[in-house]
């Protein structure tokens, strides 16, 4: 194991802010690598395991672009600057300097998205008893597991990563860090970022 | 991976298909049933202790192996189902026979276990091959008789409970009641009748309406021992929730929701994974809940939802390897652990084959190996220890020289004794405590 590795990882590098993009660099890669190699897994995709990996990928994607929040990836250090709402941003919301909050979308619904109540379900049925599922109505075979969606970062990159291979090549210098847009290249260094999608 | 794969760990070959992937004892430790990942179940049974013998009191023989699922192709959505056996449940023994649910990802089973010693002979119409009988040869009636033969394990599938879930099954309860049981996927809790096979209910959904904003998915999820109506399921955030079937048909809403604030000191880019509760197990007693992650097993108090009264480290030196660890999967292994007959000593597996026990009255730890070497009949177990730098002792271990392909994810503690089953990888060890170990 790599010590200096493990410290960056924790935010404890002596080269500090530099060593921690680094590091969320390298883990950027592994964990695109590993939501990429999952998609041939024998017994379908695993929706817990992938939906770890994409929450690692979401953090380590923060860090490296020097985005508000990715400080809560990381232990705190001491020092001046109150921290982000950590609390908040680990629900999903986006901190208020961004680009939602300056369309004046909401920030962040009251709870998160949840399946509707049986009753809001079926309003047909009258009051929320236990409804059984049959075989014969709604079968459930026929849902998807609506896998593809679950990692939301996937989007950003481009089905099969072409998008962003084809992006890189002619990487003109980067725009600042947190704007994060497909038609934009998102990681400024090329060789490790190429090498982990060829290596798939 | 396919299920004829051959997987090479340290100087073992064996099959990918003989990884043993679940245990159980039954209500009584009686019998002790594994599943692996061929889809197969090999039951053990206790031999009764005999004065005649008394270095074989108690040792557990194989009583039957069957094929309980294979692999199945879902030409719908171009998807293999695997036939590896998730979890195993034994229901109470109602008559003579013994029966248990066995489950893959999609599709449970419910097995009948029924022994066979006698025959019928001495048919009117029948000869001893089953061929009718010239009736020119019958002169006199017969009453058939019984006699006895050699022992016979039939094991045959009462019901199959399929189509239920949509996501794959991580766990599976029975009720109480000894009439219903649970099976939980990712986002899913649904409630069987163990003689209906075409409905279930569904009692947990915490599928969003939107999947990108999936945040959170179920891990386990556990009956409690007594109460009917009641029953907990643990989540990829580290929280349990304990759910009240009286309360509402539909159970998004937890009655008591279980969750310990997160150590800002600890924090990392993984903290998020190893905070994901992988197994959680009611105490024998009702009144505690026992859960793992990756770093720690913790005892909670079903009337303290605000932290656990108890937390041990399992293996805390591996807290500054989580890179690595995420690197080679292994931060994705799912432990489980168990407690003792008396919720006086809780256990739980590790990496090179180790497994450790916690005393939660003298708080006392011990770090134990399922290793061929360690494990001669009738040898004493040696506790073990992993050092950390600092004064290293003889037969230590350094944290850099374990075996991370060698862990021990599923155990089982007798339900009265203090017996204990090991999964390690393609086998199974079998302990038996007759004087109290040593604990450090």
């Amino acid at each position: 194991f790599s010590r200096r590795r493990e410290r960056a990882a924790r935010g404890l590098g002596a080269g500090g802010a530099m060593e921690f993009r680094l590091e969320a660099h390298r883990i950027v890669s592994i964990s695109l690598g590993k939501i990429y190699s999952a998609r041939g897994q024998r017994g379908g995709l695993k929706l817990h395991k992938n939906l770890l990996v994409s929450l690692v990928l979401r953090s380590a994607r923060r860090v490296y672009l020097g985005e508000p929040g990715g400080e809560c990836a990381l232990p705190p250090r001491p020092g001046p600057p109150p921290p982000p709402d950590c609390e908040r941003l680990r629900r999903g919301c986006r901190p208020l300097a961004s680009e939602a909050a300056a369309r004046g979308r909401p920030e962040c619904p009251a709870e998160s998205p949840r399946k509707r109540s049986a009753a809001e379900r079926d309003p047909a049925a009258g009051y929320p008893g236990k409804k059984p599922r049959r075989e014969t109505e709604q079968p459930p075979p026929q849902e998807d597991m609506e896998t593809g969606n679950v990692a939301s970062l996937i989007s950003i990159f481009g089905s099969g990563f072409s998008g962003l291979l084809g992006k890189e090549r002619g990487a003109a210098e980067a725009t600042e860090p947190g704007q994060v847009c497909c038609e934009q290249p998102v990681l400024r260094s090329l060789n490790p970022w190429s090498t982990a999608i060829v290596a798939f | 991976q396919t299920k004829t794969g051959v997987l090479k760990i340290s100087h073992d070959i064996f099959l990918w298909s003989d990884i043993i992937s679940t245990v159980e004892f039954n209500h009584t430790g009686e019998l002790l049933a594994t599943g692996d990942k061929g889809g197969r179940v090999v039951i053990f049974q206790r031999e009764p202790e005999s004065k005649n013998e008394p270095y074989n009191q108690g040792e557990y023989n194989v009583y039957s192996t069957f094929q309980s699922h294979e692999p199945e192709f879902d030409y719908l959505k171009s998807l293999e189902i695997e036939e590896k056996i998730n979890k195993i449940k034994w229901l109470p023994q109602q008559n003579a026979a013994h029966s248990l649910l066995s489950t893959n990802d999609k599709t449970i089973k419910l097995w009948k276990v029924t022994e066979r010693d006698k025959r019928p002979e001495g048919y009117n119409l029948k000869d001893e091959e089953g061929k009718l009988k010239d009736l020119s040869t019958v002169t006199s009636l017969q009453v058939p008789v019984l006699k006895p033969m050699d022992l016979m394990v039939e094991v045959t599938p009462r019901r199959i409970f399929a189509n239920g879930h949509t996501y794959h099954v991580n766990s599976i309860s029975v009720n109480s009641d000894c009439e219903t049981y649970m099976s939980a996927d990712d986002l899913r809790i649904n409630l069987w009748h163990l003689a209906i096979t075409d409905r279930s209910f569904n009692i947990v959904d915490i599928k969003p309406a939107n999947m990108e904003d999936l945040t959170e998915v179920i891990t386990a999820s556990e009956f409690h021992p007594h109460h009917c109506n009641l029953f907990v399921y643990s989540s990829s955030k580290g929280s349990l929730r304990l759910c009240d079937m009286r309360a509402s048909a539909l159970c998004d809403k937890h009655s008591k929701l279980f969750e310990e604030p997160e150590d800002p000191s600890n924090r990392s880019f993984f903290s998020e994974i190893i905070s994901s509760v992988s197994d959680v197990k009611f105490s024998h007693s009702g009144r505690y809940m026992l859960t793992r992650d990756y770093l720690t097993v913790k005892v909670w108090d079903l009337n303290m939802e605000t932290k656990p009264i108890e937390t041990y480290q399992v293996h805390d030196y591996l807290r500054s390897k989580l890179c690595s660890l995420y690197e080679n999967d292994c931060i994705f292994d799912k432990f489980e652990c168990a407690w003792n007959g008396s919720d006086s000593v809780i256990m739980t597996g590790a990496y090179n084959n180790f497994f450790r026990m916690f005393d939660r009255n003298t708080k006392r730890d011990v770090t134990l190996e399922a290793s061929r070497e360690s494990s001669k009949p009738r040898a004493i177990l040696k506790p073990r220890r992993v050092c950390v730098g600092g004064k290293r002792r003889k037969d230590d271990i350094s944290v850099d020289s374990l075996d991370f392909t060698k862990k021990i994810l599923h155990t089982a503690w007798h339900p009265t004794e203090n017996i204990i089953a090991i999964a390690a990888t393609n086998n199974l060890y079998i302990f038996q405590d007759k004087v109290n170990s040593e604990m450090h």
